[in-house]
């Protein structure tokens, strides 16, 4: 639309078409933004790269709290269950960061004998209760399409330790570990 | 000053090409993946290299690597990694060897053509330029952190613009302040993040960077 207005201004104002190529310019930026928004909503860049672990770390490093991650995972897990994995534990983190107050967390990712497994742990106040409505239990519910488990341990006085794991199998022999 | 483009797609490598030109760079080398990226940077040494960070064959973070391999075989060659999108991860990969010549930007920025040819000028120079994006989240996840909270919000403006890889000057002119009152906020964002002083303005954009992504 503004392009379009451009256009017919062009030659009678410039200036008026000047002042709204910069408006399409900013628009254009902010419609770059917008949807690379929604991207990192539906499949994160660093996800689809280089998989779980590295993404796990991404995470980590955008959280507000101080996030310690350990992880070794050989190879990639199909994308369903890898994009699983990784949104479960980037609300789990959310979560940490949205409830617990300032504490510290630590993630831990490894793959075994057929299951990947994740966990969540910080030492805030704990109290985090699955059955009280809170994110845990829509976690447990989208896991539970992979066949996949979510254990809750959240005592008052903390910490809480969230553990999930998966059955899957890993393709590619790469290693990423630390 | 001469420079190499590794880009995959013919418009956008086409569109840097003519943008560079009308801001007086010369092309030496406009290449679509990234073992032409390190032939080109071999064989023109060139004073900067443009890169996007999805190439070909992977289109994943090809050409991050070949920015990190290209920096190997020539130390201390100017790097800036252009992508759709930036990454804390990526960042303090680039970074990860301390010296500066190293810029980050989103592809976006390249829309304004002046300011990013002085990010190219200043990443040539062995400057940085890192993306608001990146640096805004920087400070995001040292929000917890007391030191940075602690700092006045003029001071926290000023501190992201340095992190940007600004000099004094430049961020005078964006915040309409003297380069004077620039100064006393550098030196008392220094003090209360623990950082030796230090008169050069990369070195001292080195020292912030390296302070936020600890």
């Amino acid at each position: 639309m503004t392009l379009d207005a451009i256009e017919q201004q062009l030659e009678a104002s410039p200036a008026a078409a000047r002042a709204l190529l910069a408006e399409a310019k900013q628009s254009s930026v902010r419609a770059l933004s917008e949807l690379r928004d929604l991207v990192r909503g539906i499949q994160p860049p660093v996800l689809a790269d280089r998989g779980l672990v590295a993404a796990v770390r991404a995470l980590a490093l955008d959280s507000p709290l101080r996030v310690h991650v350990t992880a070794e995972v050989p190879g990639r897990p199909a994308v369903p269950v890898e994009s699983a994995a990784y949104f479960a534990v980037s609300e789990l983190l959310a979560n940490v960061a949205k409830h617990a107050g300032p504490c510290e967390a630590w993630i831990d990712v490894r793959y075994s004998a057929g299951m990947l497994r994740a966990g969540v742990t910080d030492d805030g106040p704990g109290g985090a209760d699955p059955a009280r409505g809170s994110g845990l239990s829509g976690i447990e519910r989208r896991l539970a399409a992979f066949d996949g488990l979510l254990a809750v341990s959240s005592p008052p006085g903390g910490p809480t330790v969230v553990n999930m794991e998966i059955p899957c199998a890993l393709s590619s022999p790469k290693t990423f570990s630390c | 000053m001469r420079v190499v483009i590794a880009e995959d797609l013919f418009l956008l490598r086409d569109g840097l090409t003519r943008l560079l030109h009308a801001h007086g760079f010369e092309v030496a080398a406009a290449v679509d993946n990234g073992d032409d990226l390190l032939a080109a940077v071999l064989a023109d040494r060139p004073d900067v290299a443009i890169v996007d960070v999805r190439l070909p064959p992977t289109f994943t973070d090809e050409g991050l690597r070949a920015a990190l391999a290209a920096r190997r075989e020539v130390p201390d060659l100017p790097v800036l990694v252009l992508s759709q999108y930036v990454e804390q991860l990526y960042a303090r990969e680039l970074l990860a060897g301390g010296s500066g010549g190293i810029g980050y930007l989103l592809k976006d920025r390249v829309l304004n053509g002046a300011e990013f040819a002085d990010a190219v000028r200043r990443v040539a120079a062995g400057g940085t330029a890192m993306d608001p994006e990146v640096v805004a989240r920087l400070l995001t996840s040292n929000s917890a952190d007391g030191a940075v909270a602690g700092l006045s919000p003029r001071e926290r403006e000023v501190l992201s613009l340095m992190a940007e890889g600004r000099s004094n000057s430049a961020i005078a002119q964006q915040l309409v302040i003297t380069e004077r009152a620039v100064a006393k906020h550098t030196a008392s964002i220094f003090l209360r993040l623990g950082l030796p002083p230090s008169d050069d303005d990369n070195r001292r954009v080195l020292a912030v960077i390296a302070y936020l992504g600890r």
